[in-house]
């Protein structure tokens, strides 16, 4: 999976979640700075990721992803896609 | 119509679990009840497996496990795995006397939200003092901190669920406030009071006091999860004090006081009665996808008889379904 394919999946999953326009959907984008997600929000879009992705990401790295460039980093490096 | 149960949840699992369930059985004969936990200790306890589905799971989530990393973690758990059939459309509902903060995560990140539910609400039915019909407190404490749209969102999801499963027309929604004036409470409180009152669909009463709520001023008493954690909790720690207070001091009395008590036995039965709350079955999760219900952990057969019979209504009812349609239809923003 190329990494602007990665983006798309993810992307698709802000659109959905948090009602966004896709052309708002950058790299810089940050969950709770410009999305005002809170916790709950947070551990939503990381089961999802889990879930479309086909890995585990620890607490501990799932903490780090603040942006959509984060989120879209961790799965190039990371995950074992679903194919 | 199928109920999947955390059958390993609770200080009295699986026996009264079971126990409770097989009740339920007999009386619902359109129900079959998914029962997820340990075999070997269920299989013994089952008089009778008609409509009754043993699925063996091999992890628990105990009282200590930290909640959401134990529902992600523990993926072989029996909660998570009966709340995983309630999401791959296996199960209509989902209940457990276990961990709260478990079964709510479950609810919420297995379930999962209604998409315009903004944060689902923990809702008990407690009683109130001169009527058998009791009410409903939400959020009871699923959120820490809260927002003026959820409370109108729990005005709005209480109120079909005090009409479909305690059949109360036209429910009373009420703002639990620091009084009854409409400019009472922070802004939030001032803000919520403002939503509520602009939807005329609903029965809207207006601000409620903490001092008031058991006489039953209304049939939904809305509120934030922090104060509606703290309100539930003195009100079981006050009725608990006071019977505590009263049984020392009868039996600490001479004769004639015991012979008053004894003379009296039949109103504090009354007493007790009255703050039974397992007839109205357990507190339920609203605003995920389908029926979530927690009932206390201590619960016996009887109140997990009762939680089975009000998730039937639930169910029956399509109190879920009714949500979710008029959220979907409305123009209420989620954030």
């Amino acid at each position: 999976m190329t990494e602007q394919e990665i983006f798309d999946k993810v992307a698709a999953i802000l659109e959905d979640r948090f009602d966004l326009d896709k052309t708002k959907i950058t790299n810089d984008l940050n969950f709770k700075n410009d999305l005002e997600a809170d916790s709950i929000d947070i551990v939503e879009f990381v089961i999802e990721l889990e879930d479309t992705f086909g890995a585990e990401i620890p607490d501990e790295d799932a903490e780090k992803i603040q942006t959509v460039g984060d989120a879209v980093n961790y799965i190039k490096e990371h995950m074992i896609t679903k194919e | 119509m199928k109920i999947a149960i955390d059958a390993m949840g609770g200080d009295n699992a699986p026996q009264a679990i079971i126990a409770g369930v097989q009740r339920a059985r007999d009386e619902f004969d359109d129900t079959t009840f998914l029962v997820f936990g340990d075999e070997a200790q269920i299989k013994p306890l089952l008089t009778d497996n008609t409509r009754i589905e043993i699925h063996h799971t091999t992890e628990v989530i105990t009282g200590e496990d930290e909640p959401v990393k134990s529902i992600r973690r523990k993926k072989q758990a029996s909660m998570v795995l009966a709340a995983q059939a309630v999401k791959d459309g296996t199960a209509d509902a989902f209940f457990s006397c276990g961990n709260t903060g478990a079964v709510l995560a479950s609810g919420i990140f297995i379930v999962g939200r209604i998409k315009q539910i903004a944060r689902p609400g923990l809702m008990p039915t407690l009683p109130t003092i001169n009527t058998d019909d009791g009410f409903n407190l939400l959020d009871a404490g699923a959120n820490a901190s809260s927002k003026a749209e959820y409370l109108y969102q729990y005005g709005r999801m209480g109120g079909f669920y005090a009409e479909d499963v305690r059949g109360i027309k036209n429910p009373r929604i009420g703002l639990l406030n620091n009084g009854t004036e409409y400019d009472k409470g922070d802004d939030i409180h001032k803000e919520a009071y403002q939503l509520l009152k602009a939807d005329k669909a609903i029965n809207f009463i207006g601000n409620v006091e903490a001092t008031n709520i058991l006489n039953g001023p209304a049939d939904v008493v809305v509120t934030d999860g922090f104060t509606g954690n703290a309100v539930l909790k003195t009100i079981e720690g006050t009725a608990s004090a006071m019977m505590h207070i009263l049984k020392h001091n009868l039996l600490e009395s001479g004769l004639k006081v015991k012979i008053g008590a004894g003379l009296s036995k039949n109103a504090f039965k009354k007493v007790q009665a009255k703050f039974d709350t397992a007839r109205y079955g357990g507190a339920v999760l609203i605003g995920v996808k389908a029926p979530v219900v927690k009932a206390h952990g201590a619960s016996d057969e009887r109140s997990v008889y009762y939680a089975m019979k009000q998730i039937h209504e639930m169910v029956a009812k399509k109190t879920v379904a009714k949500v979710i349609t008029y959220f979907s239809s409305s123009k209420t923003d989620s954030k």
